[in-house]
């Protein structure tokens, strides 16, 4: 077998100066956000909702990182899209815990309906523009995540009703639920070897 | 279900990149046909048999 049809594996020692590398961003990213956010964030969902962010935003920028320097033909404009959802995503958990301090909160609501709508897009033409597997990949997350958050919804909600847990605002759950749809993600691609 | 995409692949001294290109697909969705993570569509299947001008049933077995 000739050696260049071989796809290169990365060597132990480089896949772990790469865990390295990325834990140490990870750490450098979160150090980063603690200290802007220290005395900022007052509630748990608000605390959820950056870290959230912040992940995304990091994941957006890796990946923004990725199509720069090992572009990809096919399929055409996947990774670019990948990252503007990334980096919209978490623009907009952003917004509604900072933007009153810019903005009137209804001027805020504006942009993250605007910021929305131009995610929403992106989503629609990465999913025209991705192959077969990465279609599947993102539908096996959504079953996964949706099979995961239903039942943990119904949970929750038998226990809130019975008076058992306390309730949970509605941003406390969209935090939940992107965590759970992040996880979901991770396992969908692992599954097919994307990494 | 077994395939013999990375033999073929081989023989023709084609890389993952290249094989990708002429199927439509991503290089990763390439690999993950290989090492068997990912069951083609009927028609990718087809279309796979029309790179390699061979049948469907000779490329792709049962386990």
């Amino acid at each position: 077998m000739n050696a260049s049809i071989e796809t290169p594996r990365p060597s132990l020692l480089r896949k772990a100066a790469m865990v390295v590398v990325l834990a140490g961003l990870g750490g450098a990213v979160g150090y980063g956000a603690a200290t802007l956010t220290d005395g900022v964030l007052t509630t748990w969902e608000d605390e959820l909702a950056v870290f959230m962010s912040v992940i995304m935003i990091a994941v957006g920028a890796i990946t923004a990182f990725m199509v720069a320097t090992r572009p990809a033909t096919v399929p055409r404009g996947c990774g670019v899209l990948q990252a503007v959802v990334m980096l919209l995503a978490g623009a907009l958990f952003l917004l509604p815990v900072f933007g009153t301090a810019w903005a009137q909160p209804d001027v805020v609501y504006g942009g993250i309906l605007a910021l929305l709508a131009a995610q929403s897009v992106a989503n629609l033409m990465l999913w025209r523009q991705a192959d077969e597997m990465l279609r599947r990949v993102m539908l096996e997350t959504s079953a996964l995540a949706f099979w995961a958050l239903q039942l943990a919804l119904f949970v929750y909600a038998a226990g809130e009703r019975l008076g058992l847990v306390a309730t949970i605002t509605g941003w406390g759950l969209m935090g939940i639920l992107m965590g759970v749809y992040f996880i979901a993600s991770i396992v969908a691609a692992a599954r097919r070897g994307l990494s | 279900m077994n395939n013999r995409l990375k033999v073929l692949r081989a023989e023709r001294n084609w890389s993952q990149a290249d094989l990708a290109d002429q199927l439509g697909v991503s290089r990763q969705t390439v690999n993950a046909l290989e090492t068997g993570r990912y069951d083609p569509s009927l028609p990718l299947a087809f279309r796979i048999a029309k790179v390699f001008g061979q049948p469907i049933e000779s490329i792709f077995t049962e386990d």
